[in-house]
């Protein structure tokens, strides 16, 4: 029954990239055959749209789930999440998360941050584990890792089992299992999209990209809640709000710079220091201001600049930190250029 | 022939060679190669750089040679043991060729920053006016050292102070 089973989803690479579209088929064919493994290929997690026949099927799974495809494991929950597709992250050795030395802990002081969201709705026990088919080259190490995986699900289900008292099963109603053909999931085409995805683990619902997006792409739900509302306003190739979000909780999965596609913010941003101000970068708010102003032109409206929707509403970090951010975005503006 | 310099960073001596010119606002050095009139220039990150930075682990670019870029702009990506920074072109030109061996293996870049851990090869149409010679980027090291030590320390605390073993050989 496909509860004791493991649902693997290959999500294929958006273009017809050989390589990616070989390796895609080398999993396929040798998961197919894995015991245990119930296999579905979908399209691009980020293209799914709503009523996807790719998006219909993630829906309707409800154990584990390994999701192997072309973006940060990060960008991939939070998609998946989006959908409705929720579930604890999973971790593997494959994407390290944070690398913790131990030393810098001990000087963040939590108490000075707002609180993330966090996850909402009704979080399923179940595990949902990304794997960025960009890390490694060749199938086996993801072939390997999914069995780690379907190892250590198998042990956690079985842990449950025998401390869970005994139900009263239902007998003579079976739920029908979702009948759905691989090979029509596989065609059916999903057009490229281009929106935001936030990660609500870092969002500390500020709402400093509501003020800064111009094009309506932000709003809120009922519970005042930032959310993507209007994700086709979003202009394609502008990720100007992942620069200005000050908690790196904006990530766009398809854009070049791996710290807004969604990299790991502990591995690479969180404990480390960004010179990319000494090495000859921008400041992140102008270019953001820069990226916005070409869309408000091509729309025909006018450039805005710096003078909207900039400020914070609300300090999201230490007091002392702002200040010592200003002086170095005026020492560093002192510079030559 | 311009003497050496070194530019000290706490205990630790960032040896600044003066044959060399250097991009202030990249910190990366610059070698002219190929003959004279060919001004096809060689780039690589200065000690000073290296120092802030420690380890590469991953150096990525992010268009391929062959291709235009202007000053400033945004060429690639690099991940150390203590930073993380976008790489932006140090002058105008043409992208000959990227050093494999230093995108295979980023260590040769630590080892040997000046020599077979350079960077790139860009083709200018004419020679980059804003490089500067050894004296002049030292100087520029220690007028805006104070500056660049601030946003280091806000950042990381320990990248000067402890770090006895290092740049003592």
């Amino acid at each position: 029954m496909s509860r004791n089973r493991v649902t693997v989803v290959i999500s294929q690479a958006q273009g017809k990239n050989p390589l990616r579209r070989a390796l895609e088929e080398s999993l396929a064919a040798t998961l197919l055959m894995e015991p245990g493994v119930d296999l579905s290929i979908v399209p691009h997690l980020y293209d799914l749209e709503e009523g996807h026949t790719g998006r219909l099927f993630l829906n309707s799974v409800s154990g584990d789930m390994i999701v192997l495809g072309w973006l940060f494991p990060r960008a991939g929950f939070w998609l998946l999440d989006r959908m409705g597709v929720k579930g604890l992250e999973g971790s593997s050795p494959m994407h390290p998360v944070a690398e913790d030395d131990g030393e810098e802990a001990g000087e963040a002081d939590p108490q000075e941050k707002a609180p993330a969201i966090g996850q909402t709705g009704d979080i399923p026990d179940r595990t949902i584990t990304l794997l960025d088919l960009r890390a490694k080259p060749g199938y086996e190490p993801y072939l390997e890792e999914v069995r780690r995986l379907i190892g250590e699900s198998k042990a956690r289900r079985e842990a449950q089992v025998s401390v869970r008292p005994p139900v009263l099963v239902e007998l003579g109603l079976p739920k029908p299992a979702p009948v759905i053909d691989l090979t029509t999931l596989a065609s059916a085409p999903a057009a490229r999209r281009w929106y935001p995805v936030i990660d609500y683990s870092r969002c500390t619902n500020c709402m400093q990209c509501l003020d800064f997006c111009l094009f309506g792409v932000y709003g809120v739900d009922g519970g005042e809640r930032i959310l993507v509302e209007s994700q086709d306003n979003c202009k394609k190739g502008c990720p100007a709000c992942s620069r200005v979000c000050p908690e790196q909780a904006i990530m766009f999965p398809e854009y070049k710079t791996p710290a807004i596609a969604g990299a790991p913010v502990g591995v690479v941003t969180g404990l480390k220091i960004d010179l990319s101000k000494l090495f000859g970068g921008g400041d992140p708010s102008v270019t953001a201001a820069a990226e916005r102003d070409r869309e408000l032109v091509k729309d025909g409206r006018d450039a805005v600049g710096l003078t909207v929707g900039m400020a914070p509403r609300r300090a999201p970090r230490a007091p002392t930190v702002p200040d010592e951010l200003d002086g170095l975005v005026d020492a560093l503006d002192k510079l030559e250029i | 022939m311009i003497e050496d310099k070194v530019f000290e960073i706490g205990k630790h001596r960032a040896p600044l060679p003066g044959g060399l010119l250097y991009a202030t606002t990249n910190h990366v050095w610059a070698r002219q190669v190929g003959n004279a009139g060919s001004q096809i220039w060689q780039f690589g990150f200065t000690s000073y750089a290296l120092a802030l930075m420690r380890d590469i682990y991953f150096l990525d670019w992010s268009l391929s040679d062959g291709l235009p870029v202007d000053h400033l702009a945004l060429i690639g990506h690099i991940e150390t043991s203590k930073a993380e920074s976008d790489l932006y072109a140090p002058v105008s030109g043409t992208i000959v060729r990227f050093n494999e061996k230093a995108l295979a293996d980023p260590a040769i870049i630590n080892a040997d920053g000046y020599g077979a851990g350079w960077l790139y090869e860009i083709q200018c149409t004419n020679a980059p006016s804003h490089l500067v010679d050894v004296d002049a980027y030292l100087s520029h090291l220690h007028a805006t050292w104070a500056n660049t030590e601030r946003m280091i320390k806000g950042g990381m605390n320990r990248i000067v102070d402890e770090s006895p073993d290092e740049g003592e050989a």
